[in-house]
């Protein structure tokens, strides 16, 4: 037979004097930690900062944004400012052009020899190389080098870094003020993303049943339209202009935010922690807002910097099939598309803008990458 | 599996059923009427026209006739303004074709690359190799197809000279293939991209678990375990991709057609919306609806196919 503890027992009796302290006078390592607390964000922060691409990244939108903002309050010229003496000029930069790139010439060719002297076409000192004599129907022709600001009878010390357009417009304001408003359209698409995103989320996930349920199918039925066909109608239908591009944008990209959100909800809602809050009395609203929604905070901040460079592709997407925005203003679309019809003429027109938005799209790729990997080490390099 | 699939072709149809009534009934509420610039024309001429294409009808009448004529007789209504009084079928007819060339052939392209990318990326990795690749992925996914079609326009064709600058039509076979190289390259570039980064982040994974650990056990080689084992298993969640890679190839090719003047759908899309001529834009729009709603099943269908484990049209 077993023998159960009893304190009556004689061989389980102890005196008190026969216990001792484990640990009275050693020193006890672990009374306090010596360390701050890390706490969520530092956490990630920390992580985000030892990958250097991840820096580097932000450096770089941290530019384009500083630019985009300021760089068109500072230039002489605004981005609507048409002169027809100085369409399509080549760009001209202060420093290099005396290394001899973007030094603001072109090459013209088949120019009657005997014209070159004529000051009226020609201005003193604008042709700077003749090559190429030959004879064309008994006509003497030559290729000329010439500076273009000069033979276009623009004064010294005038500089347009990027070239102008087929309006005469100064191309380095349109591209800021283009990739400005670019930046403006992703960035506001996707606030209302996340935050239809999460609102519906939510109450689909937190609710779950018949609410989750009919809220799922709506999400499915809207998701199934093909997205050129939705974009394109919208844009039909409201005309072209920003605003009617940011909804365009919203309208179906909602979605995945608020199927992610609801999947978080469906992970956390049955936990012990919100049951203890449920049973203190928490109402519901800070039940979701306030100690569920918090843990998708990370994939938020993420899903959001992913679909800030699929916005500014629509955008452009927009702005090539004819729907982009309205004329005089700029966008990166615009000039994209605007370049790259006389690409053959005039390449700086598409080339810049081309840089940018390749930048721009890069960065903000890398910057994801890094702040997914931040905030959810597991699912490092997927 | 037969009434699993009836099911899902009936729901695409309702699906189908619902974008073209959005569709017809945004486009022709659209501020501005066709003939809106022709100011020559008097008001006699106009209604005479208003008459004749039915315009003057209240819009659910003209939209039963619509699809009277083309659930009935196929017929998609006639051309407005690009091409006067030419059926809408005779229109895009010619026109579908090039661009489900370019299109399939850029899928078929990019499925195959991506694949063996993200091996060779996944079994070398934190090698050179692997870094080489994924800077490239990093690259091809985030520079959007219409900027490296202009670059290869620019480059490869205008400075170098290597392949025409656009599109030549009466080209047929090869030739026309050579035509559609770079348009097909450029739609390529971002789909192997993702490929290659899904396959690698799964195959990476797949290699270090536990079956692959008893394979090696049992005596296999690292290739046998890695072919035989790791990439089977590994595939199956490509088909996640498939489909949101083919609608974002289709929307690239809407804007690669009007950079290389390839006469499909996209030009013929972007032409009738600011000509305005509404019969085409809409025969367009269902057109690809149509594309994408049919590649979701086919997807869908064969996951049953690829991976035995999905039940066709059990229960959850």
């Amino acid at each position: 037979m077993a023998k159960f503890y009893s304190s009556d027992v004689p061989e389980y009796k102890v005196d008190k004097e026969q216990f001792e302290f484990v640990q009275l006078k050693g020193d006890i390592a672990d009374a306090a930690f010596q360390d701050k607390p890390i706490g969520f964000f530092k956490d990630a922060m920390l992580r985000f900062c030892r990958s250097k691409v991840s820096i580097v990244a932000f450096v770089g939108i941290v530019v384009i944004l500083f630019m985009a903002i300021f760089m068109p309050m500072t230039s002489r010229w605004n981005y609507n400012d048409q002169d027809l003496n100085r369409i399509n000029l080549p760009p001209k930069m202060p420093v290099l052009e005396n290394v001899g790139i973007l030094d603001g010439t072109r090459w013209l060719t088949n120019r009657r020899v005997d014209s070159l002297e004529d000051t009226t076409r020609y201005p003193e000192g604008s042709i700077l190389k003749v090559i190429n004599y030959r004879k064309v129907q008994g006509v003497d022709m030559c290729d000329i080098k010439v500076d273009y600001y000069k033979y276009c009878g623009l004064e010294d010390g005038t500089y347009f870094w990027m070239g102008t357009d087929y309006l005469g417009r100064d191309l380095w304001v349109r591209m800021w003020r283009g990739a400005r408003v670019s930046l403006a359209i992703a960035f506001i698409s996707v606030v209302c993303n996340v935050f239809i995103g999460i609102v519906y989320g939510s109450i689909a996930g937190y609710y779950g049943g018949k609410i989750d349920m009919i809220m799922m199918r709506i999400t499915e039925i809207i998701g199934a339209f093909p997205e050129i066909v939705v974009v394109t109608l919208f844009i039909l239908f409201f005309g072209t202009g920003m605003l009617s591009i940011i909804l365009c944008l919203v309208v179906q990209n909602w979605i995945g935010t608020a199927r992610m959100i609801r999947s978080q909800f469906y992970r956390y809602k049955g936990s012990e922690y919100v049951l203890a809050a449920r049973t203190l009395g928490v109402k519901d609203m800070a039940l979701i807002f306030r100690h569920i929604l918090p843990n998708s905070i990370g994939p938020i901040i993420t899903r959001a910097m992913i679909a800030i460079p699929g916005a500014i592709f629509t955008e452009s997407f927009l702005a090539y099939i004819g729907l982009g925005i309205r004329a005089p203003e700029s966008s990166i679309g615009v000039l994209l598309s605007q370049g790259q019809k006389i690409m053959q003429q005039y390449p700086n027109q598409v080339f810049f803008p081309a840089v940018v938005i390749s930048l721009l799209m890069i960065a903000f790729n890398m910057l994801s990458n890094g702040l997914r990997d931040a905030f959810d080490p597991t699912q490092r390099g997927a | 599996m037969a009434k699993y699939i009836m099911q899902r072709i009936l729901a695409m149809l309702v699906t189908l059923f619902i974008i073209v009534t959005i569709g017809f009934m945004v486009i022709r509420l659209m501020p501005g009427g066709i003939f809106d610039d022709a100011v020559d024309m008097s008001y006699e001429q106009r209604a005479a026209l208003e008459a004749k294409y039915n315009l003057d009808k209240p819009i659910p009448v003209q939209y039963a006739m619509f699809l009277k004529g083309l659930v009935l007789e196929g017929d998609w209504g006639t051309s407005l303004k690009m091409y006067v009084n030419v059926p809408v079928w005779d229109v895009i007819k010619t026109k579908i074709p090039v661009t489900l060339y370019i299109n399939f052939f850029s899928l078929l392209i990019s499925l195959p690359l991506g694949i063996v990318l993200g091996i060779v990326a996944a079994i070398r990795k934190n090698t050179m190799t692997d870094y080489l690749i994924s800077f490239l992925v990093v690259i091809f996914i985030s520079v959007p197809s219409f900027i490296f079609a202009t670059l290869l326009q620019y480059f490869v064709a205008f400075k170098a000279g290597l392949f025409p600058i656009i599109y030549d039509a009466t080209a047929v076979g090869w030739d026309k293939f050579y035509c559609l190289t770079l348009p097909i390259l450029a739609l390529s570039l971002g789909p192997i991209a993702r490929v290659t980064r899904y396959l690698r982040a799964e195959l990476a994974e797949t290699i270090n678990s536990d079956f692959m650990l008893l394979a090696k056990t049992k005596g296999l080689t690292e290739r046998q375990a890695t072919i035989n084992h790791g990439i089977r298993n590994s595939m199956l969640p490509l088909m996640n991709i498939i489909v949101p890679m083919f609608t974002s190839i289709m929307g690239g090719s809407l804007v690669i057609e009007t950079i290389f003047s390839i006469p499909g759908m996209g030009g013929i899309m972007v032409k009738s919306i600011n000509a305005p001529d509404y019969t085409v834009t809409l025969a367009t729009l269902i057109f690809y609806s149509v594309v994408s709603l049919v590649t979701v099943l086919i997807v869908d269908l064969s996951y049953g196919i690829v991976d035995p484990r999905v039940r066709m049209g059990g229960k959850k």
